[in-house]
C-alpha cells in the first residue's frame, strides 16, 4: 500500500503529508506502526515539549495559538497536537480545536494535528507520545500537546511534557474540584485565562496561598509555578506567560530536572508497552485457545476453580510464547 | 485498531450561517467518523488542514454564493498538494446548475443540496472511502 | 395582580363543561382514541389536547388578559382599528451587485409606488471587510450589495432625496450598523438633507454578531453590546426618525431555537438595552418607542400566531411593570415578520409557495406591521424575479382576496388559541427569568450558553427527521421520486468584484491619507473610553475611511471571540 522506508525518509526530511501519513498509521496501531517507531525513535529526544490542560472553555486552544505565534516568531519550527474526547458509542469524534487556530494564510512554521482520544492503543498518553516524535522526527523543535483537563488520561497526557501549563479562567474558579481533579497538582506554570473578567485576582490569590501552603508542607521546593494573568483573545499577558514557559525551561535546563523527567518518562513508558505487550500477548495467544482447550467445561462441572484455571493457562501460554522465541 | 474516516470539514470563506456544517459534522460524529471541524476557513487553510490531519474527505458548506468561486479552488489546490485521493463534497444553498456543474466539471466529488436525510450523507462518504460503517456499540 | 375584573366565563358553567367533558371522553371515544391524548405538542412543547373548551381559559379575563385593540395589553393588536387603517406593510427585499445598479432597481421601485427601499448587503459588507480584501474573495456582489465607502451610499442614493424615503439599511451587526448607517447620514448631511427629515431602520443585534452568524473574527459579546447601545443612543438623540434596533428573532429561530426563546431572547436584549441606556442617563420612554421586533414564522400555525399575541403582551407587562415606561408607543411592540426559509426544502419546490402562504397568513392573523414571504427557490438562491412576484401575489391575495383583514384579531376567544396563547405567555416570560438568572443576555452569550441552546435544538431537530417523527413533505413523507426540481436562474454579478476594486484604488488616491489616519487612531483611542464612538465613526467616514478599515479598528481594538461551541 505504502513504500514505508522511502515514506518515512520524506517524513524525516520535513514533508508534511508524509509526517501526516505516518501518525495516522501509528494511530490507529497499523501493522507498520512498531517499523515506524523503531525507524524514527535515534531521530528524537530533544524537542520541549510542552503540555495544555485545564476545564472545557479555559481558552486553551486559542492560549495554544498564541504561543504557537510566538515561538515561530521566534524561528522554532512548531507541532501541536490536540486532543479531544471521542464518543463512547460510535468511537467517533468532533475535533474542534483548529477552530482557534489564528485566521491567517499559513506563513507559520507549525503543524498542527487533531487526534481523537478514543483511539488510543495502551493509552492515550503513548499514542500521543508517539505521534509527537514523529512530529519531532521530522524537525519540529517545539511541540504543544492540548488536553481537556477533564479526566485522568487526558491529565497523564499533559503529564508526560516537559513543562505543563495549566489553564483556568476566573469562572473555574471552584478551586475544591479542581483539586479533585487532580489539575492543579501536575502545573509547573498557571495561566488564569480570560483576566480582563472579574474574579481573576482572587482565584490567583487562592493559588498562591495553595502554592504556600504545599512549600510549606513539603520543604522548599526548586520550582514554584509563576501564575500569570492572560487574555488570549485581547493578546494581554502573551509575553510574561511565554517568558515563564521559557524561565521553566532554563530551571530544567541548569539542574539535572529535564534529563530526571525524561528518564522517568521513559521509565514509565517502558512499563506501560510492557503492559500492553503482554495484554496483546493475552489476547491473542491465551484467550483464544480458552474455549478450544475445554476449560469452559471443566468450570462449569466445578472440575476446577476459575482462580486456579487462569493460573494454569498464563503458565502453559507463557511457556509456549517463550519457547517459540 | 479500526480505521476511521477522517473528515476535514468548514464553512468556505465569510459564510455566516454556523447552523448546518456544525450539525452535519455532529452527524459524522455519530456515524463514528473522526471529524475536524474548521469553523470558517479559506481555500488555503482547508487545504492544509487536509494536509496536517491526513483526511479522506473534505466537507465545504457554502450558503451565501461563493460556492462556484472558492469550491473549485479547494479541488485546484488539494491538487497541487499531491492530495488528489481527498473527496470533496459540497452542501448548501445554490443553483442545481450549479450543483451539477460542480460535479461534473470542477472535480467536486458529490454536492448535497438542502434537507438530504444525514443518512445518505453517511452512506454516500463510508462507500466512497471504501471502507465499512462501524457497528454502534451500546 | 389586581382582582378580577371581567372573567369570560362563570364558575358553575365551567364545572358543568369539566363534567362533561370527561364523560364526552370516557363514552363517546374509542380505546384507541383514548390512549393516544397526552402524545401531541406544539413546536415549541406545548401539550395539544384533543379537543379545548372554555375550561381550558377559565382564569382568562378579558380586561386584563386581552383587553381591546390599541389598548393594554395590546394582545388583539397594536392599533385601534388595525389593518382597516393600515395595512401591513408588504416588504421584499432587493439589493444586488454594486451600488450603481441598485440605484437603478431602487428607482424602479420608487416609480411604481414604493415609498420605503430595502438594501441587502453582501457578506464582506455584513461582516465589515471591503471589497478588495482577501477575506472577501467569492462573496463580493453575491446576495446584496457590495459598500465600502461613503461613495457607495452616496452612489446607492444619487438622484433620491434621502427626505423622502424610507430606507430600511439591512446592517445585521451593532459593528456596522455604527458604520453603514452612518455613511447615510453623512450623505445626507451633505446633501443638504437635515437629520430630522431622514427615516428609516437599521437591524443592529448583538446576538446576530455573536451568535447567529459564525465567523471567523468576531467581536466579544459585551464589546458587540456597546457598540449596539452606542447606535441606539446615538440615533434616538440625533435622528429622530430612524429606528435604530430591530430585535432579531427571526435570524435566531432560523439559528435554530423554539417560538419561546426566539422571542425570549430578543426581549431579554431589549432589556439589557434599556437598562444599558438607562444607566447612561436616558428615559425609558426616550427610546423604547423606537424599539422594534422582528418574527419568524414557522410552521406550527396556531402556536405561531399565539406566539405574536404573546410577546405583545410580554413587552406590555416589561414596559410598564419593570420600566414604569408611560408613553404609549413604547408599551406596544411593533413587529415586522418573515416566513421561515429554514422550512423551505429544495426537494420539489414549488410546495414552498403552499408553505410560505400558510405563514404568512398566520402572521397576518397574529397581527404583524409589515411583512416578507419568503420565495419558493430559497433553497436554491435569493429570489430570482419570478420567484420574488410569486411572493409579491401571495401577500396581495391574503390582503385583498381571504377578507380576513377586515376584523382586528379574528382568532380571538378560540380556546385553542387562547390557551395557547397563555402558555406562551407564562414560556416566554419564564425562559426570560432562567436568562436573567444567568446574569443577563450578554453573561448569558459570553458562557456559551446560547451556543450550547441552539447546538443542542438542532442536533434534536435533525434527530426528530432522521427518525420520521417530524415529518417534511417531499422529503421524508411522501418523498418525492426526482431528486432535482426545475431549472432555477440565479443573478450573478461576477463583475462588482472588479468595479469594487478600481472604485476603492481610486478612493486611495483621492482622499487624504493623513486625515484618514487621524480619524482611525480617534476610535482606536475612544473604544477604550466611555464615551459613544457614533460621531467619530461619522466623522472617518466622511474623511473617506473604508468600512473596512473602522471595522479593523474594532477587531483589533476589542478583540476578537471565538465562541465556546463545546
Amino acid at each position: 500500500m505504502h513504500d514505508l522506508p522511502a515514506l518515512i525518509q520524506k517524513s524525516l526530511q520535513g514533508d508534511k503529508r508524509s509526517t501526516a501519513r505516518l501518525i495516522s498509521l501509528i494511530e490507529r496501531a497499523d501493522p507498520a506502526a512498531p517499523f515506524i517507531l523503531e525507524q524514527i525513535y535515534p531521530h528524537t529526544g530533544n524537542a520541549y515539549t510542552i503540555g495544555i490542560t485545564g476545564p472545557p472553555g479555559a481558552g486553551k486552544s486559542t492560549l495554544v495559538d498564541r504561543l504557537v505565534q510566538a515561538f515561530c516568531g521566534q524561528q522554532y519550527s512548531v507541532g501541536v497536537i490536540a486532543v479531544d474526547p471521542a464518543s463512547p458509542f460510535t468511537g467517533g469524534a468532533l475535533l474542534g480545536d483548529r477552530v482557534r487556530m489564528k485566521h491567517d494564510r499559513g506563513d507559520r512554521d507549525c503543524f498542527f494535528r487533531s487526534m481523537s482520544a478514543g483511539k488510543a492503543m495502551g493509552g492515550l498518553a503513548g499514542a500521543t507520545q508517539d505521534a509527537a516524535r514523529v512530529l519531532e522526527a521530522s524537525g519540529r523543535q517545539i511541540i504543544l500537546i492540548e488536553t481537556v483537563g477533564v479526566g485522568q488520561s487526558e491529565l497523564d497526557v499533559a503529564k508526560a511534557t516537559d513543562t505543563v501549563l495549566v489553564v483556568l479562567t476566573p469562572e473555574s474558579g471552584d478551586s475544591v474540584q479542581m483539586m479533585k481533579a487532580g489539575l492543579l497538582e501536575i502545573a509547573d506554570v498557571y495561566a488564569i485565562n480570560k483576566s480582563d473578567r472579574p474574579g481573576a485576582d482572587s482565584l490567583s490569590r487562592a493559588l498562591q496561598v495553595m502554592l504556600d501552603r504545599k512549600t510549606m508542607a513539603g520543604g522548599t521546593p526548586c520550582w514554584r509555578p509563576p501564575i500569570c494573568l492572560t487574555s488570549a483573545s485581547l493578546g494581554q499577558g502573551l509575553p510574561e506567560l511565554y517568558g515563564c514557559i521559557w524561565n521553566h525551561h532554563d530551571h530544567l535546563r541548569k539542574t539535572s530536572a529535564l534529563e530526571e523527567r525524561r528518564k522517568s518518562r521513559l521509565q514509565a513508558e517502558l512499563q506501560q508497552k510492557i503492559e500492553a505487550e503482554l495484554a496483546r500477548v493475552v489476547r491473542e495467544k491465551i484467550l483464544g485457545e480458552i474455549e478450544a482447550a475445554g476449560w469452559l467445561e471443566e468450570l462449569w462441572a466445578r472440575k476446577i476453580d476459575p482462580l486456579t484455571a487462569a493460573r494454569r493457562i498464563v503458565a502453559a501460554g507463557f511457556a509456549e510464547t517463550t519457547g517459540s522465541k | 485498531m479500526t480505521r476511521k474516516v477522517r473528515v476535514v470539514i468548514a464553512k468556505l470563506g465569510l459564510d455566516i450561517h454556523w447552523r448546518g456544517v456544525y450539525l452535519v459534522s455532529q452527524f459524522l460524529k455519530d456515524a463514528g467518523m473522526e471529524v475536524v471541524y474548521l469553523g470558517n476557513q479559506f481555500p488555503e487553510q482547508i487545504v492544509e488542514a487536509a494536509l496536517e490531519e491526513d483526511a479522506d474527505i473534505v466537507g465545504l458548506s457554502s450558503l451565501s454564493g461563493n460556492h462556484m468561486t472558492l469550491g473549485p479552488k479547494v479541488v485546484r489546490m488539494l491538487g497541487e498538494k499531491g492530495l488528489d485521493h481527498v473527496k470533496v463534497y459540497m452542501g448548501g444553498v445554490m443553483a442545481p446548475d450549479d450543483a451539477a456543474a460542480l460535479e461534473t466539471e470542477h472535480g467536486i466529488h458529490k454536492v448535497f443540496l438542502p434537507d438530504t436525510p444525514m443518512a445518505k450523507i453517511v452512506e454516500h462518504m463510508y462507500a466512497s472511502v471504501g471502507i465499512p460503517r462501524p457497528q454502534p456499540q451500546a | 395582580m389586581s382582582a378580577k375584573k371581567n372573567p369570560l366565563f362563570n364558575e358553575s358553567g365551567i364545572q358543568q363543561i369539566e363534567t362533561d367533558h370527561a364523560a364526552w371522553f370516557e363514552t363517546t371515544l374509542g380505546q384507541a382514541d383514548r390512549a393516544v391524548e397526552g402524545r401531541f405538542f406544539t413546536h415549541s412543547g406545548i401539550p395539544v389536547k384533543l379537543l379545548f373548551t372554555p375550561a381550558d381559559i377559565k382564569d382568562l379575563d378579558y380586561t386584563q388578559d386581552l383587553g381591546f385593540p390599541g389598548q393594554a395589553p395590546f394582545v388583539r393588536g397594536v392599533y385601534p382599528n388595525m389593518y382597516r387603517g393600515r395595512l401591513f406593510t408588504v416588504r421584499q427585499l432587493a439589493g444586488l451587485g454594486a451600488p450603481e445598479d441598485c440605484n437603478l432597481r431602487i428607482k424602479y421601485l420608487l416609480d411604481h409606488g414604493a415609498t420605503g427601499v430595502n438594501i441587502l448587503f453582501d457578506l464582506p459588507t455584513i461582516r465589515g471587510y471591503n471589497s478588495d480584501d482577501p477575506e472577501a474573495e467569492g462573496n463580493v456582489g453575491a446576495c446584496g450589495a457590495a459598500v465600502d465607502s461613503i461613495w457607495d451610499i452616496d452612489a446607492f442614493f444619487k438622484d433620491i432625496d434621502l427626505g423622502k424615503v424610507s430606507t430600511s439599511i439591512v446592517t445585521h451587526l451593532p459593528s456596522t450598523s455604527i458604520v453603514i448607517p452612518g455613511m447615510y447620514f453623512a450623505v445626507a448631511e451633505q446633501r443638504g438633507t437635515p437629520w430630522s427629515r431622514v427615516a428609516g431602520t437599521c437591524q443592529n443585534d448583538f446576538i446576530m454578531e455573536t451568535c447567529v452568524g459564525s465567523a471567523p473574527e468576531i467581536l466579544p459579546p459585551a464589546a458587540s453590546f456597546r457598540l449596539q447601545c452606542d447606535v441606539v443612543e446615538w440615533i434616538c438623540k440625533n435622528v429622530p426618525r430612524w429606528n435604530p434596533i430591530s430585535y432579531n428573532g427571526y435570524n435566531l429561530r432560523e439559528a435554530g431555537t423554539d417560538a419561546v426563546q426566539e422571542v425570549a431572547i430578543a426581549i431579554s436584549n431589549a432589556i439589557a438595552t434599556a437598562e444599558e441606556l438607562i444607566r447612561r442617563g436616558m428615559h425609558i420612554d426616550d427610546f423604547a418607542p423606537r424599539m422594534s421586533f422582528f418574527w419568524d414564522l414557522h410552521n406550527d400555525f396556531f402556536e405561531e400566531i399565539a406566539k405574536c399575541r404573546a410577546s405583545r403582551k410580554v413587552w406590555h407587562r416589561i414596559m410598564t411593570e419593570r420600566f414604569g415606561a408611560k408613553n404609549q408607543k413604547s408599551l406596544l411592540m411593533r413587529f415586522h415578520v418573515q416566513t421561515a426559509g429554514v422550512t423551505l426544502p429544495a426537494t420539489e419546490p414549488y410546495n414552498n409557495i403552499a408553505r410560505s402562504a400558510l405563514q404568512g397568513l398566520a402572521a397576518v392573523l397574529g397581527g404583524c406591521q409589515s411583512l416578507h414571504i419568503d420565495s419558493y427557490d430559497e433553497a436554491y438562491s435569493a429570489p430570482t424575479e419570478e420567484a420574488a412576484l410569486i411572493s409579491l401575489r401571495t401577500q396581495q391575495i391574503i390582503q385583498t382576496e381571504t377578507g380576513i383583514v377586515n376584523t382586528v384579531d379574528p382568532l380571538a376567544g378560540s380556546y385553542y388559541v387562547e390557551y395557547l396563547t397563555d402558555q406562551m405567555t407564562q414560556r416566554i416570560t419564564a425562559a426570560i427569568g432562567q436568562i436573567e438568572d444567568l446574569g443577563g443576555l450578554v453573561k448569558a452569550v459570553e458562557s456559551g450558553w446560547l451556543h450550547r441552546e441552539i447546538s443542542a435544538y438542532n442536533y434534536k431537530y435533525q434527530r426528530s427527521i432522521e427518525t420520521g417523527e417530524t415529518k417534511v413533505v417531499g422529503v421524508n413523507y411522501q418523498p418525492a421520486e426526482k431528486e432535482a426540481c426545475c431549472s432555477i436562474d440565479v443573478f450573478k454579478y461576477p463583475e462588482t468584484y472588479t468595479r469594487q476594486k478600481a472604485k476603492l484604488e481610486r478612493l486611495r488616491g483621492e482622499r487624504d491619507p493623513r486625515k484618514v489616519r487621524e480619524c482611525l487612531a480617534v476610535i482606536r483611542d475612544k473604544c477604550h473610553s466611555d464615551e459613544n464612538l457614533y460621531p467619530y465613526t461619522i466623522a472617518a467616514v466622511k474623511n473617506l475611511a473604508t468600512l473596512g478599515e473602522i471595522e479593523e479598528v474594532f477587531r483589533e481594538e476589542f478583540g476578537l471571540w471565538a465562541f465556546p461551541l463545546y
